[in-house]
């Protein structure tokens, strides 16, 4: 649950430290309900600037590895952010425009690793730079994928311990 | 309300009861179980402690609600923080039974020759389940093909006919605690076994199979 700041300008917000004008951390989806309920203002994070972001743009671009992000919610807080309280958020598209690049050239290269890891057949692989939203956008299909791989290897060797076959 | 003391996303797991037990180490443990049951190929170890807490927590959170003021804030907070617990709690719970369908003869087997003192894959609600599916798949299959059969042919093994869990499909994890020399067999003949070391914190993309007992003990969270 990624936390979010946000800022309760309302007199309605009787609760402990949401005290109207007064910023508060909450969790991204209370934020974007009360967002949407127009409860008060979202302050984006720190990384969400235009310098910063072309800084981690050209950085993923000259790496072949990569990169730290920001955050691990880097993807879905943008997209968050920007659907729901883009009033909020200064050069908006810019902002867009960039996080969109940076996810560009990652999948990018996420896919060149899972190929070079299914030809190769490897049988581990490292990925700490990545975030969840990266690994779920191909993770399924290469996990599948390699199964089915490991189904017809196995397939070519008669095994002294068969596994149950499909009938 | 009462009860509420603090109104942040950690404490609003601990509902309006007001009590004093770490809820947020509940919460981490409720949803490691949770996505460990959804990415792991074979049925987890049951959890029941977890779950009998997360339900005493939805009634107190419910029964709170109730006697509450109408139209507050709070009140609507409270109300989505409830729907998101119950979503993953059932979400859980079918991401179990959907394993125990697809897997019964085998989940049965393994809960018949558990050791003593072994943790039970199964809650006692699950393992009635499982019996009684097993129970009508054989009445159903007998009754619609097998007393047709010709006598010899008339029995099938439900062990050997429905397919194991895929014990080596790959999955993705996280490491909580460090793992030193864990082995990774090879894929293929030319390669060789090698060891490695899991640091805190990385993200790794292996075979369930190496990394089972981890799962089993906390040590990784599957992602």
């Amino acid at each position: 649950i990624s936390r979010q700041v946000l800022w309760c300008p309302s007199p309605h917000c009787y609760l402990g430290p949401f005290n109207p004008g007064l910023p508060v951390e909450v969790p991204v989806w209370l934020a974007i309900n009360l967002k949407q309920r127009q409860k008060c203002r979202l302050i984006p994070p720190e990384w969400m600037d235009v310098e910063k972001l072309e800084e981690i743009r050209d950085q993923e671009r000259k790496e072949d590895t990569f990169t730290p992000m920001p955050s691990p919610y880097y993807m879905e807080l943008t997209k968050l952010l920007l659907n729901y309280a883009s009033d909020n958020i200064p050069k908006a598209d810019e902002i867009r425009t960039l996080v969109k690049e940076t996810w560009d050239t990652r999948l990018a290269k996420l896919r060149l690793s899972a190929d070079s890891f299914v030809r190769q057949q490897e049988a581990h692989a490292k990925l700490d730079n990545l975030t969840l939203m990266e690994i779920n956008t191909t993770g399924t299909f290469l996990t599948q994928a390699l199964d089915h791989m490991y189904k017809l290897r196995t397939n070519l060797q008669p095994s002294e311990s068969a596994h149950s076959q499909d009938f | 309300v009462e009860g509420i003391q603090e109104f942040r996303g950690e404490d609003l797991f601990s509902g309006l009861s007001g009590r004093r037990i770490p809820r947020f180490h509940l919460q981490r443990a409720f949803f490691q179980a949770w996505l460990n049951e959804k990415f792991a190929p074979e049925l987890l170890e049951s959890k029941p402690e977890i779950i009998e807490c997360v339900v005493e927590q939805l009634d107190h959170m419910e029964a709170n609600l109730k006697r509450a003021k109408r139209g507050d804030l709070k009140v609507s907070i409270h109300r989505m923080e409830i729907e998101r617990i119950r979503y993953v709690l059932s979400s859980y719970l079918r991401c179990r039974l959907v394993k125990i369908e697809k897997f019964f003869p085998h989940v049965l087997e393994k809960e018949k020759s558990r050791a003593e003192g072994e943790p039970s894959i199964l809650s006692p609600e699950e393992f009635a389940f499982a019996k009684e599916y097993m129970a009508n798949t054989e009445i159903y299959l007998k009754n619609v093909a097998l007393k047709h059969m010709p006598p010899n042919l008339q029995k099938v093994s439900l062990l050997k006919s429905v397919p194991r869990p895929n014990l080596d499909s790959f999955v993705f994890l996280r490491v909580l605690e460090r793992q030193e020399n864990i082995l990774v067999e090879p894929e293929t003949d030319e390669q060789r076994e090698y060891t490695i070391d899991l640091e805190e914190g990385s993200q790794h993309l292996i075979r369930y199979k190496t990394v089972a007992p981890l799962v089993a003990s906390g040590a990784v969270q599957l992602i």
